[in-house]
């Protein structure tokens, strides 16, 4: 009987937890938009969103105990995320190309790659998350080490220029117009071996 | 009702499910790691060989926790005797390999669950940039098992080894955690889903095919079929949100189950997410696999019971 109480305990915890941090994710979403809400419910969602997170001790300090422990729960529960996969609308996707600078005025093309399509999916997950970083300087980080990858198989390679954009899909109709899929430059990054930090140029 | 949620909670249930869950997520195991064989030293190094350096995302991870297991404690235990960090990387996947192994003999079941659970944690964790959904699926998958009741019956452990788990109760709770758990993944999929308009005119089903990397049929092939986007649009929010409900119901289950199936095994063929499909087949699987088929049998001799007494 004591064992079945302590399981009732885990039981209860445990999908509280994971009740809450789904509706926070769902009130993120609508929040985020669009939805097929009214844009007058992003300001409750924002504001439910935060209410939310503040309970689940997402407001304290990143070094609180409480929050270390949650934290620490939900990664190696593998709840720490919600369930919106996909959702509410499919986003675009990104592509990395690298121009390698050769020292004789050659210039090459080069995508980010990996050996297998299992890691093929990992790098298309990495190039999403590049993409949609709100911080310069982790998209400028994660660049230079692909970069960085890159000029290890190329060592004779002088400079390189990483171009990272985004790929814009055409709609049904607009594929049956004939219109197929874009490049919409974003940013840019120049490296070289003995400049240190590559300087990024926006659109 | 206390009474009630314990019999729901702690039904007697034979460990039928759990051989499913640990010979699915020992498959699981297996394919994963065979997968990243050949990318796992690139993905996950930490000195600057790699992809991305591995110490970046751990750093971020530290901002979080400093307690979530991370290919880092390993690397810096192997320094301590003298192993490279290649060789500490080439140990950990060889490990998990051979947990998933152990899974599907049912070797060791318990410490090959634990171990499989906290090497691909590490993995996972460490590869924070390169995660995706298949990662927290398989988290959620080999955190049940470690803590259900192994051995089950079909293991090599049962045979070999004089320790069996008796209490039919606790098979039966692990198994309502994990079916409890997957409706709540599914209605919140099937939720965020409905509030997105392109789920309700095909136009998301579009771009999710066509979206590299998952372009894996050719669009001039799709757009002959775009007046069925819709309509599977709409399904796989229904087939989703409706999940909680029509699981649980007899007369529904088996239908629900299957376009359940269906839907990841074309997940897994037309986009090339086979491990994720996988996954999510062996979980539902085992949280709603066993009895169905008596089940089934059981409601429709019910309805003709009750036809031949009308």
């Amino acid at each position: 009987m004591r064992q079945k109480r302590v399981c009732l305990a885990w039981f209860v915890l445990h999908f509280l937890l994971i009740i809450t941090f789904s509706c926070r994710e769902t009130l993120w979403l609508i929040a985020q938009g669009p939805t097929i809400f009214p844009p007058s419910f992003k300001r409750f969602s924002q504001r439910a969103e935060r209410s939310v997170s503040a309970a689940l001790g997402q407001r304290l300090a990143a070094s609180n105990p409480v929050r270390q422990a949650l934290a620490t729960y939900l990664h190696i529960t593998g709840i720490e995320s919600g369930y919106g996969y996909f959702a509410p609308n499919v986003p675009g996707s990104y592509k990395l190309v690298f121009e390698l600078h050769y020292p004789d005025g050659r210039v090459e093309y080069e995508l980010p790659r990996v050996n297998r399509a299992a890691a093929g999916l990992r790098l298309a997950g990495l190039l999403d998350q590049i993409g949609r970083t709100k911080y310069d300087a982790l998209r400028e980080i994660l660049v230079k080490m692909l970069a960085q990858s890159l000029w290890r198989e190329h060592p004779d390679v002088k400079t390189i220029r990483a171009v990272f954009g985004s790929i814009r899909l055409p709609s049904v109709s607009e594929f049956e117009h004939g219109k197929r899929e874009s490049y919409e430059f974003l940013y840019a990054y120049d490296f070289s071996l003995r400049d240190g930090p590559g300087e990024p140029e926006n659109p | 009702m206390r009474k009630r949620l314990l019999e729901f909670l702690f039904p007697a249930e034979p460990d039928t499910w759990l051989s499913i869950l640990r010979l699915g997520l020992g498959l699981q195991v297996t394919l994963y790691s065979s997968s990243l064989q050949n990318d796992w030293n690139y993905l996950l190094s930490g000195t600057g060989t790699g992809l991305i350096s591995r110490d970046l995302a751990e750093s971020l991870l530290s901002v979080e926790s400093h307690f979530v297991p991370r290919l880092g404690w390993l690397v810096a235990l192997g320094a301590h005797v003298g192993l490279r960090e290649e060789a500490v990387l080439s140990v950990a996947w060889f490990c998990l390999l051979a947990a998933g192994g152990g899974l599907l003999l049912g070797l060791a079941c318990r410490s090959s669950a634990i171990l499989a659970w906290f090497l691909h944690l590490c993995a996972a964790k460490s590869g924070g940039f390169l995660s995706y959904g298949v990662d927290n699926f398989m988290t959620i998958g080999l955190f049940y098992l470690m803590l259900s009741p192994l051995p089950d019956r079909y293991s090599l452990d049962w045979r070999l080894r004089a320790y069996r788990s008796k209490d039919p109760q606790f098979f039966g709770f692990w198994r309502r955690v994990l079916q409890l758990h997957l409706c709540l993944i599914y209605f919140f999929s099937g939720l965020t889903k409905c509030l997105g308009s392109g789920w309700w005119d095909g136009s998301n089903l579009w771009r999710a095919l066509i979206r590299p990397p998952f372009n894996i049929i050719p669009p001039e092939i799709l757009v002959r079929w775009n007046y069925f986007l819709p309509v599977l649009g709409i399904s796989i929010c229904l087939i989703e949100t409706g999940y909680p409900v029509f699981i649980w119901l007899k007369k529904t289950r088996m239908v629900w189950l299957i376009c359940i199936f269906g839907m990841h095994i074309a997940i897994g063929f037309t986009m090339g997410m086979y491990l994720f499909a996988l996954v999510m087949i062996i979980l539902n699987a085992a949280a709603f696999g066993p009895g169905l088929a008596s089940r089934q049998a059981e409601s429709t001799c019910g309805q003709r019971t009750e036809m031949a007494i009308r």
